[in-house]
C-alpha cells in the first residue's frame, strides 16, 4: 500500500484519508500536500441506517421508546430520524455497526437480518471506504399492519379519558 | 468564518471562488455552512458557503470544503473528494492561479436524502 492510500487519523468523530496518488515527478509534494478527505463519523452511522432502510422487511430503526422520542424531536426540527436505532463505532479502516430493527410481520427474520448485514456492508464499504467488521443485528419489534392506527386510536381514547 | 476586507478581491478570495465554483459544477454535492453558519469565506459582497481560505505567510492558500452529498452517492466519498480538488486545480491553473493553491481539505459532513432536500 502506498503512502498516499494510508489512513491517517485525526479528530475521534472523523476518517481522514490523505489525498490522491503522489505525482510521477521527482519534485512531488510530499503525501497530504493535497489535502485530506474526511468522513464524519454522522455520515457512516447515516449510511449504515439509510442502507438497512432499503432492505425488503424493514419496518423502521431503533426501540419503541426511541422511535417515539425521536416523533417528537423530529417534528421540532431536532434529531435525525435516518439515525436512530444505528450505532457505529468507526476507526481509520474499519468500522463495527450495531443495528436495531422493526421488522414486517410474516417476513423471515433471518433472512431479512442476513440481507440487512449484506446491505450494510455493501454500502459502507463502497461509499466510505472503511472494512465493515461486523454488523450486530437486534430485532426489537414486530410491525404489525394497522399498529400506527391502533396507537393513536389508544392515544385519542387516553386524551378523552383525561379530560 | 474567513473574511476579507479588500475592495479589490484577494487572491485569497478569488481561490476560494473558484472553489465554490468547483463544488456547484460536480454533481451530487452540495456547501454546507455548519450548524454553526461558520463555514463560508466571505468576500466584498460575496459569501462563498461551504470553503474556508486561509492565506500563510507566503502567500499560499490553504482551503478546507465542506460538503454534503446526496443520498446515493454515485462514486466513492474519497473520489468524489478527489474529483472537486481536481476540477478546483484545474480551474486555478487556468486562472494562473495554481502556485498559490495550498492543501484542499474535503469535509463531508452529511448525506442527505431525497425527503430532507424537499
Amino acid at each position: 500500500m502506498s503512502d498516499a492510500d494510508k489512513t491517517t487519523r485525526a479528530a475521534p468523530k472523523a476518517v481522514n484519508r490523505p489525498g490522491a496518488a503522489q505525482p510521477p515527478d521527482d519534485d512531488a509534494a510530499p503525501p497530504g500536500e493535497l489535502g485530506r478527505t474526511t468522513i464524519g463519523e454522522g455520515v457512516v452511522t447515516k449510511v449504515a441506517g439509510l442502507a438497512a432502510r432499503e432492505v425488503q422487511g424493514v419496518h423502521d430503526l431503533g426501540t419503541g421508546t426511541a422511535r417515539a422520542v425521536g416523533s417528537v424531536t423530529q417534528k421540532v426540527g431536532l434529531g435525525d430520524a435516518f439515525n436512530q436505532g444505528v450505532s457505529v463505532e468507526s476507526g481509520v479502516k474499519e468500522a463495527a455497526v450495531d443495528l436495531t430493527l422493526v421488522i414486517d410481520y410474516g417476513e423471515s427474520i433471518p433472512r431479512v437480518a442476513t440481507a440487512v448485514r449484506n446491505q450494510v456492508i455493501k454500502r459502507v464499504e463502497f461509499i466510505t471506504g472503511l472494512t465493515v467488521i461486523e454488523v450486530n443485528i437486534t430485532v426489537n419489534d414486530l410491525y404489525f399492519p394497522g399498529d400506527d392506527e391502533a396507537d393513536e386510536a389508544g392515544g385519542a381514547d387516553e386524551a378523552a379519558r383525561v379530560a | 468564518m474567513t473574511t476579507d476586507s479588500d475592495l479589490v478581491a484577494s487572491g485569497r478570495v478569488r481561490l476560494a471562488r473558484l472553489a465554490g465554483q468547483a463544488i456547484a459544477g460536480t454533481d451530487g454535492v452540495t456547501p454546507t455552512t455548519g450548524p454553526a453558519g461558520r463555514w463560508l469565506t466571505v468576500g466584498g459582497q460575496q459569501r462563498i458557503a461551504g470553503v474556508l481560505a486561509v492565506e500563510d505567510v507566503h502567500g499560499r492558500v490553504d482551503l478546507e470544503l465542506h460538503l454534503v452529498v446526496r443520498w446515493p452517492p454515485q462514486m466513492p466519498l474519497e473520489q468524489l473528494g478527489e474529483l472537486v480538488r481536481g476540477r478546483l486545480r484545474d480551474a486555478a491553473g487556468a486562472a494562473g492561479m495554481a502556485a498559490r493553491l495550498g492543501a484542499v481539505a474535503v469535509a463531508f459532513d452529511d448525506v442527505l436524502t431525497e425527503i430532507e432536500r424537499a
